[in-house]
């Protein structure tokens, strides 16, 4: 709009960088501190500035860890919640994908039944059935193990919708038209949709991989051996230390370690990102 | 090469049914246009051919095989779809091998067939590109290539060039006639569209409601349209279909049975012509010049129905004036409003 | 509910492609959520050998128990305070973000990536912003005369909560909000101009108005997230005290149930949460009924 006043352009731009300092200013302080040593604590007040110790924290963290506090090395655990969020964005997307396609393109007895079960996994997110789940995962032995960490988790109501939504949309004659050119079910799906699907694949690994990496009850619950704590919940243990002040400089090296991966994710694949956001939401 | 036989073919959607029995017999090399307004089951007819609808009732034959049971791609068919369907992930090669690949045909095969489809088609500089860098008419040209490149025993139009504009869609419509004749590979057509259906086909099929109103060549449908349904669709601006009861001192040469005449615009005239049948008083209520004819619309004295003249060039008129609308008896094709057929003719059109 | 024009044949493969959704449904989310169901009807005696069907006698229990309706107080406190201040932070940085054409890009990545930090880490940075001893927040705030200690002060300690908690949600609540403005159409803003409103009116009279659906949508969402998603943040900040003023009610299922061990209480705890959880999920559904089919 042709509309010329300077003071609210000078407003709208003021308010944009107050609410980025806000947004940013908690991690800058973190990183601040993670690059002092641990006697730079004790004055009473957080350094503003950057220290000279960078290197040597997050060295000391990814490959030592803090012992006393019981958390492996940073790179086992941030490994650990590479592959659990790499598992739950793939297999979600992977039974979801297939039980969208059995929803849009079959008719079969039970297809409403089968459409509401996924349903209402929407309305029993993990916090609310604590217990009983854990205690079915504990009883097929899958404590202490990446299924148990993931297989509980990729149910999908919202990727199944958000596939139903976009077979929908894909016309009836290029069905038709692989079936005229010989293609049976399976073919059809490898052959066409799942190309025509790759961008809406792309949008929601990022949402379901952010999802995965920041997982922190269910790890918690599930782990009690440290080959399998993820970076998220181990960052706890270290923070948690009971009676003594916790080692700042360590303690936020690996807040920012455990931030880093998801963050670029959204950083670099904004576009990817938002679609997949408001995509998920529909 | 094939047959098409189509035997008391129904199709019921629940309770309700959408084709209501209808035998055809397409010949081997033969095109044959399925026209009706929407809604008249023809493309579910052209469906059931390609095997993308079940059949309720009745039998399918190409090439003398029953096929009712056969999937689509068991039926050596191949189809053009209005939209195109073109996979749009894949290039113009990948669309056409596509169906050749699922066959197992081989590579050399596959190539020869594609060059051969592009040569004829003049695509062979497009065969890299994806589906989206097309324009309309080429999109037409690349679907057409995908059912060329099968050499199937029948091709299956459904409306394929509605999605073009006017222009091309007459440039196309005259390349694929000259394609057909050229491969002379039986085909089924369908479309709403009148006038592509009286250039495109060998016999046309005029459908209404789930049946068909009449088969015959293009001629035969528009020289003598079998029922008042035909009579009213085919021809632009349609034939005007008029009550006998209104009609001042009806001719005593109708057949029995008529009460209702149908007269082409163009076999309406303004002055006398020897062996007048009817002479009709009107007055003009508009005038339309449409280029080398003009469109007269009359409202007549007896009835206040409407009925329209082409005449040639443009008549000095004007709006308001009265006329008197003159028809020869040879023009005038007669109907029975109950039974909707005409009653110049006692054996069935059919 | 809607499929293809012309589907696929085969009687068992949609079977089959169903089967490991279902599976995992079926054994980790209905047969556990049903568990809860029938355990917060029971008691167990102490040595779990033998459970009794008591009715609703947990139930009744629960909502006698004062800490259960301090837990349900705290939550409605904490909910709307933090939907409430998220989404009014986040509209105002909405607007501002939309009025600007050159930087836009800039300031939403900016903006966007707090998204991606898990709520335990969130609550992290905010406990160490606050940090009694040492925190940058207390320092400032003793310079203003107050003095701060949300380990001790249950006020504090559930500001400390909202405020992380919040600031966490901008992101997502911005992102919304942007897609919404953007979808009020640039000729009726423009008509108003012209009708002679300035810019503070024209988005009071006709902006904000027409942004009510993204804003309702936003209001359940927020809900839903500021009590379900929250369990990390405040096991990473208060553990629910200083005694109980910010224990809710996921955080309190979780306390009772796996620290405490009462298995009754914790499941009629869920069970009410899943009521919830329902609940919202039905409004927001209805209200999507109208822009989706099923």
């Amino acid at each position: 709009m042709v509309e010329n006043r300077p003071w609210l352009s000078f407003l709208t731009h003021l308010v944009l960088i107050a609410g980025v300092v806000v947004v940013v200013f908690p991690v800058y302080l973190a990183f601040v501190a993670s690059t002092h040593g641990s006697g730079d604590f004790m004055r009473g007040l957080v350094p503003l500035l950057p220290g000279p110790h960078l290197v040597e924290n997050y060295g000391r963290m990814l490959t030592e860890g803090i012992s006393t506090a019981g958390a492996p090395p940073l790179w086992i655990m941030l490994m650990n919640s590479l592959a659990i969020a790499i598992i739950i964005a793939v297999g979600k997307i992977a039974i979801s994908l297939l039980s969208a396609y059995a929803i849009v393109f079959f008719k079969f007895p039970f297809r409403m039944l089968a459409f509401w079960i996924i349903f209402i996994t929407l309305m029993l997110p993990v916090e609310v059935r604590i217990i009983p789940t854990f205690a079915v995962v504990a009883n097929l032995g899958l404590l202490n193990s990446y299924v148990g960490l993931t297989l509980p988790l990729i149910a999908s109501a919202t990727a199944t919708f958000l596939f139903r939504q976009f077979f929908l949309t894909v016309p009836d004659e290029l069905m038709e038209a692989a079936r005229v050119d010989g293609a049976g079910p399976m073919k059809f799906f490898r052959d066409i949709l799942l190309p025509l699907s790759r961008t809406n694949i792309a949008a929601l690994f990022v949402i379901l991989f952010i999802y995965g990496w920041v997982q922190y009850l269910w790890p918690l619950l599930v782990t009690t051996d440290s080959r399998y704590y993820t970076v998220v919940m181990g960052i706890k243990r270290l923070a948690a230390t009971a009676d003594a002040e916790p080692l700042w400089n360590l303690v936020m090296a690996s807040v920012i370690l455990a931030m880093l991966p998801p963050v670029l994710v959204v950083i670099f694949m904004q576009r990817l990102f938002v679609k997949g956001l408001v995509d998920t939401e529909k | 090469m094939a047959t098409i036989d189509l035997i008391d073919l129904k199709k019921n959607y629940g309770n309700v049914p959408a084709v209501k029995g209808v035998n055809l017999r397409v010949a081997d090399g033969e095109l044959i246009v399925l026209v009706g307004p929407s809604g008249c089951g023809k493309s579910t007819l052209l469906r059931m051919v390609a095997g993308l609808e079940t059949v309720s009732e009745g039998r399918i034959e190409i090439g003398g095989r029953d096929v009712v049971k056969a999937e689509p791609a068991e039926r050596d068919i191949a189809m053009v779809f209005q939209n195109y369907a073109l996979y749009p992930h894949m290039t113009v090669r990948g669309n056409l091998e596509y169906g050749l690949k699922n066959r197992g045909t081989p590579r050399a095969e596959i190539d020869r067939r594609v060059q051969e489809a592009a040569d004829i088609l003049e695509i062979g500089a497009l065969l890299d590109r994806k589906p989206r860098q097309l324009s309309g008419g080429q999109r037409q040209r690349v679907a057409m290539g995908r059912a060329i490149v099968r050499e199937p025993a029948a091709f299956l139009f459904d409306e394929p060039l509605s999605n073009l504009d006017a222009k091309l869609r007459v440039q196309m419509r005259v390349e694929i006639r000259k394609l057909q004749r050229r491969l002379k590979t039986t085909s089924l057509y369908v479309t709403h569209d009148q006038l592509e259906a009286m250039t495109l086909a060998d016999r046309l099929v005029v459908m209404n409601g789930g049946l068909v109103e009449q088969i015959g060549t293009p001629t035969e449908v528009y020289d003598r349209p079998a029922t008042v349904f035909v009579a009213g669709f085919i021809g632009s601006p349609p034939m005007n279909l008029i009550p006998v009861s209104s009609l001042s001192g009806a001719p005593a040469a109708l057949p029995r049975n008529t009460d209702i005449i149908g007269i082409r615009p163009d076999a309406l005239f303004l002055d006398p012509q020897g062996g007048d049948a009817i002479a009709l008083a009107g007055k003009v209520e508009l005038l339309e010049p449409i280029g080398g004819e003009s469109h007269l619309h009359v409202r007549l004295d007896s009835s206040g129905q409407s009925v329209v003249l082409s005449v040639p060039g443009r008549p000095d008129i004007a709006e308001g004036s009265a006329v008197t609308l003159h028809a020869r008896l040879a023009d005038i094709h007669p109907y029975n409003a109950q039974t909707g057929r005409r009653t110049d003719e006692t054996v069935a059109n059919l | 509910m809607q499929t293809k024009r012309t589907i696929f044949p085969n009687k068992l493969l949609p079977y089959a492609l169903l089967a490991p959704q279902l599976a995992v449904t079926l054994v980790f989310f209905i047969w556990p959520a049903f568990q809860a169901v029938k355990s917060s009807f029971e008691r167990e005696d102490p040595f779990g050998f033998r459970t009794t069907f008591i009715w609703f006698e947990n139930y009744a229990r629960l909502f006698a128990d004062p800490g259960y309706v301090n837990s349900l107080q705290k939550t409605a406190i904490f909910s709307v305070s933090v939907t409430l201040l998220s989404m009014s932070l986040s509209l105002l940085l909405a607007v501002a973000v939309t009025r600007v054409i050159r930087s836009n890009r800039a300031y939403t990545t900016l903006l966007v990536w707090p998204y991606a930090v898990a709520p335990v880490v969130v609550g992290i940075l905010w406990w160490f912003m606050f940090n009694p001893t040492i925190g940058i927040a207390p320092y400032i705030l003793r310079g203003l005369g107050i003095s701060w200690n949300h380990r001790i002060d249950g006020n504090q300690a559930m500001i400390l909560v909202v405020i992380a908690a919040s600031w966490k949600q901008i992101s997502y609540n911005f992102l919304f909000f942007v897609a919404g403005l953007q979808s009020v159409p640039q000729s009726l803003t423009e008509a108003a101009a012209i009708d002679g409103a300035g810019p503070f009116k024209r988005f009071w009279t006709i902006v904000f108005p027409l942004l009510s659906p993204t804003t309702f949508f936003l209001l359940i969402v927020n809900i839903n997230y500021s009590m379900f998603d929250t369990f990390g943040l405040i096991d990473a900040t208060t553990n629910g005290g200083p005694n109980q003023a910010t224990n809710i009610l996921v955080y309190k299922v979780y306390a009772d149930g796996f620290l405490g061990l009462n298995i009754g209480s914790s499941a009629a705890q869920s069970v009410v949460l899943m009521l919830i959880v329902i609940a919202l999920t039905a409004i927001q559904f209805r209200y999507i009924e109208r822009r989706v089919q099923y």
